[in-house]
């Protein structure tokens, strides 16, 4: 029987050796190479033998494949000095355009609720002073309806529904949603361009916001808080924590602020023991939201002694600049190829 | 709006063990939110934010009455050691609706809902006493004399604005409370001459003789002087609305604007009319010769609101026992009455402003009980079905951003409002489009009904920033409609500094990536170097298909050939293209370059279901004439 071992040595011993690993390689794996021979001489073996023949046989083959493949990439190398190819030229240029920062946010946005059952709708972004204000529990005459926060168009009054507006916030959607599906459950998500007549370093006339509305039997604020928590920890990151702190809105009964843990310094505000730079107390302001107040129920025709629901606002370009640090919003609508392109 | 108060002021309401940085936590948690601490000398001064509906918290004593609620939820002890709402009541025998010294004429009913004065003599004016001064200096009010001190005072202390006159001042001693006429002057404290608007709330004393503009800023010829001997002590709760119709339309902003234009609550008006009378005798010796007039028609009649224990447990998402629910309330003020299930709550009339439904009551007890004790839980999963038109929206979208981007076009987003020059400049209509009428720049003052004014100007902004400029938006335009919403409708714009061929293949490869087998339709402009076009991103969703027209492979052999067209108007690439395409062999033409003005093709003939031969493809070219 054939010595295996002896062969193997004899293998290494020339690969060690040789300046041509192309012809090691046919001496041993071509058609009429070493191993080839060996295999024809199976025929000679006896029968109670052949299989652990051809097993040592086939273990022998894959050794020197992979000791073979291994040295053509050393030799190759070796051959580059002669013909040099400079591996650190850039590749060819392929072309390479950018996604608005805010189009990249609200996909991100809209795959992380889509994951829990809410639907994106689009509702009007010119829309009556009822859909803005009225069905939403703000009455004539609250602040958000001064023309300092609301931006009006020169168009003549609809007898019901009043002025034509701008809207100022995504939440002319949530009445809309509510006549639209009729009998809940309601998971929307409304992402939309706002206006509000307000232009210096921290605001823009048009902004981006996006509305969470869920209304079923026995949501609770309970739900609501599994939910923010959910979207901070997949969009914010693993660990991000969530708190409500009391406010006031006048579509929301009972209205909360929501605060998320600071990135930086975790929720502890200091830093190695100086104050975050970032947060200054640990975290930072999300936005509004809240349990739908029952006469927002009842304007969109939901039984609201039968069906609640929580709702929220927050702005795009708040979420974008909490989580990268992009605080110079004005760039977002100037324009400049210089933004546009990093993207 | 936010106020200041001290530490060591609180003190004197609140008794607790609890550190300001504490308060601080647990405060803005479950009540108002402390924005800031800052050490002042042996005291404290606290900013807190009050949140519009809470104006009846804004006070020492009403931070007090939260802290009293929050503090012990958080195992610290605190107690209010006095409240004045309910321990200072006026001496029924002392209350007149009028007195001889003082006559009152409200012409309005509806102008003011409380109105209290008072009259002393023998005003002994000098500085306020130390701990005033310390405080008042330390929450950042200017300090003035021991009269004018003690309505700042008790305006922080317990949350209600106070005015004093001279009463020699006022002519007649009479006071006539109506809404001023249009154009009617009053010089206020200030010393500013105020033009009014008109229907703002003013008293006069004699005919058009104005000495208050109520709720906002006194007149400057009634003011207390340092020859003031007698006092007039004004309490009043006025119509929110007209006082914050006067705020706005004047510009005129006080402290105590601030808090007549969230409505006060008009029993509040006792206990600090009680106050301010002892801080007046006692701080500046002066004695009381009126009785107290008290015009108060509407007597607060308490609202009860019926809940169920079920019912706040259900909302909040939470058992709570039926006697943690009673006590949050009952330390808030709130009275109750359980029976099984159900409770009634009295409002107490300091909220009567904000509590109106059981949904306002949910919040008192959630708040106090503490949101971060609140299970986080998500709602249990449903299905709701999203509309197609919806749907194809943000998928096409999605689609073609994607598209253009790996194209090498860059996105822009762009304000939905452009210039009256703008549109002029491209020769439309500004009459045609939707105009703000508050806009805060002519640069965004009509609404787009093109994509392409805006992508023109981003074009010229970025000149010299980038050699290669290819710019799209997706973004809506609004055509306006007679009576009705504007249409809103989606388009793609498109705009390169390059060529005409390079933006049609752009436009090429959208219909491609969508499997739109129609030639191009849209127009491509030139206008300063600058290739545009403007896509119906309806349109683009009608025409197109899920799935490509699909052609079965076949194994028989295809002819490539080459041929070369001089162009012109009778030989364009669309003319040989119909006449390529009569061949019932032709499976696609190829564009292979264009030198000067020939044209060289190439095109690819075959046959399904047999070999051709090159003699044959050659024929079939030679039609092509």
């Amino acid at each position: 029987m054939i010595d295996i071992d002896k062969l193997k040595q004899q293998f290494n011993n020339e690969l060690t050796h040789t300046q041509n690993i192309d012809q090691l390689e046919i001496k041993y794996l071509g058609r009429n190479g070493i191993i080839n021979d060996l295999l024809k001489n199976i025929k000679n073996i006896p029968n109670e033998q052949k299989k652990e023949y051809g097993q040592k046989i086939n273990l022998f083959k894959n050794t020197v494949k992979q000791e073979i493949d291994k040295n053509i990439k050393i030799f190759n190398k070796a051959k580059d000095s002669k013909n040099f190819i400079d591996n650190t030229i850039p590749g060819k240029t392929y072309p390479k355009g950018s996604l608005h920062i805010i189009s990249l946010a609200i996909e991100e946005i809209t795959k992380i609720f889509e994951n829990i059952d809410f639907i994106r709708v689009s509702y009007p972004e010119v829309d009556w002073e009822y859909q803005a204000f009225e069905s939403l529990n703000i009455p004539k005459n609250h602040p958000a309806r001064d023309d300092v926060e609301t931006s009006f168009i020169d168009s003549p009054a609809h007898i019901k529904f009043g002025k034509m507006v701008l809207t100022p916030h995504t939440s002319n959607g949530q009445n809309r949603e509510m006549k639209r599906v009729k009998t809940p459950p309601i998971r929307m998500i409304n992402i939309s361009k706002c206006y509000r007549p307000n232009w210096d370093a921290t605001h823009t006339p048009m902004f981006h916001q996006f509305e969470g509305l869920c209304v079923d039997t026995d949501i609770t604020i309970a739900n609501l808080k599994g939910t923010l928590d959910y979207f901070a920890e997949n969009y914010f990151g693993e660990g991000t924590k969530t708190r409500l702190r009391p406010h006031h809105f006048q579509f929301t009964e009972p209205s909360f602020e929501v605060d998320i843990s600071c990135s930086v310094c975790k929720g502890e505000g200091q830093v190695n023991s100086k104050k975050c730079k970032v947060c200054k107390s640990g975290w930072l302001e999300l936005g509004g939201c809240g349990m739908v107040h029952p006469n927002v129920l009842k304007e969109g025709g939901v039984d609201h002694k039968k069906f609640s629901g929580w709702a929220f606002g927050f702005g795009i370009e708040r979420v974008i600049m909490m989580k990268y640090g992009l605080d110079d919003i004005r760039n977002y609508y100037s324009g400049d190829i210089r933004f546009l392109e990093q993207f | 709006m936010n106020i200041k108060i001290t530490h060591n002021w609180l003190l004197e309401y609140l008794d607790t063990d609890a550190t300001p940085n504490e308060i601080q936590k647990y405060l803005s948690l479950c009540g108002p939110a402390i924005e800031s601490i800052t050490k002042m000398d042996a005291d404290y001064v606290y900013d807190i934010e009050i949140t519009s509906n809470r104006i009846d918290s804004a006070s020492v004593f009403g931070i007090a009455q939260e802290a009293a609620s929050i503090l012990p939820m958080f195992g610290k002890k605190a107690k209010l050691k006095t409240n004045p709402l309910t321990d200072f009541k006026f001496d029924k025998s002392q209350v007149k609706q009028n007195d001889p010294l003082l006559k009152i004429d409200i012409t309005d009913s509806k102008l003011i809902s409380r109105f209290v004065a008072l009259v002393f003599d023998n005003v002994n004016l000098k500085p306020s006493p130390a701990p005033i001064l310390e405080r008042l200096k330390a929450v950042g009010v200017k300090t003035i004399n021991n009269i004018v001190d003690i309505s700042n005072y008790l305006m922080i202390e317990l949350g209600q604005p106070i005015h004093m006159f001279d009463y020699d001042l006022i002519k007649d001693h009479q006071m006539i409370m109506k809404e001023s006429k249009k154009g009617e002057t009053i010089v206020t404290l200030d010393k500013n001459k105020v033009t009014l608007p008109g229907g703002d709330i003013v008293i006069e004393d004699k005919k058009e003789h104005l000495i208050d503009l109520c709720g906002i800023m006194g007149g400057l010829d009634s003011a207390i002087n340092e020859k003031t001997k007698k006092v007039v002590l004004f309490v009043q709760t006025y119509n929110k609305t007209k006082i914050r119709r006067t705020n706005m339309l004047t510009g005129i902003r006080t402290i105590a604007s601030t808090y007549f234009e969230k409505g006060l609550d008009e029993e509040r008006v006792e206990a600090t009319t009680i106050i301010a009378s002892r801080l007046i005798k006692k701080n500046s010796q002066a004695k009381q010769i009126s009785s107290i007039i008290d015009i108060y028609p509407n007597k607060y009649q308490p609202l009860i609101i019926k809940t169920t224990v079920s019912k706040i447990n259900k909302l909040i998402g939470i058992v709570l026992p039926k006697e943690k629910i009673i006590s949050i309330l009952e330390n808030l003020g709130f009275q109750t009455k359980l029976l099984n299930d159900s409770l009634s709550v009295i409002v107490p009339p300091s909220r009567k402003n904000d509590v109106f439904i059981e949904e306002d009551l949910i919040e008192e007890v959630a708040r106090i009980f503490g949101y971060h004790n609140i299970p986080s839980k998500l709602q249990n999963p449903t299905y709701v079905k999203q509309p197609k038109d919806m749907e194809n929206i943000f998928i096409f979208q999605n689609k073609i951003k994607l598209l253009l981007k790996h194209l090498g076009l860059n996105e822009v987003i762009n304000y939905s409002m452009v210039s009256k020059k703008q549109l002029e400049e491209l020769a439309l209509d500004p009459k045609k489009h939707l105009r703000l009428t508050n806009s805060l720049s002519l640069d965004i003052e009509y609404l787009r009904t093109s994509l392409i004014p805006s992508l023109i100007k981003n074009i010229k902004d970025n000149e010299g920033k980038k050699e290669k400029l290819k710019l799209f938006e997706i973004a809506k335009i609004y055509l306006p409609k007679d009576n009705d919403l504007p249409n809103e409708v989606y388009k793609i714009g498109i705009a390169t500094n390059t060529d005409y061929l390079d933006l049609k293949g752009i436009v090429e490869s959208i219909y491609k990536e969508l499997n739109i087998e129609d030639e191009v339709s849209e127009l491509i402009e030139t206008k300063d170097g600058i290739y545009i076009t403007e896509i119906d991103f309806n349109k683009l969703i009608r025409l197109s298909r899920s799935f490509p027209s699909y052609k079965p492979l076949h194994p028989y052999s295809v002819i490539k050939l080459d041929k070369t067209f001089k162009i012109g108007s009778n030989s364009t690439y669309a003319i040989i293209k119909k006449l390529a395409e009569k061949s019932k062999l032709l499976q696609k033409i190829e564009f292979i370059s264009l030198f000067e003005n020939k044209m060289t093709l190439r095109f690819y003939y075959s046959c399904p279901i047999r070999n051709i031969t090159e003699e044959e493809a050659k024929l079939e070219l030679e039609q092509i004439k």
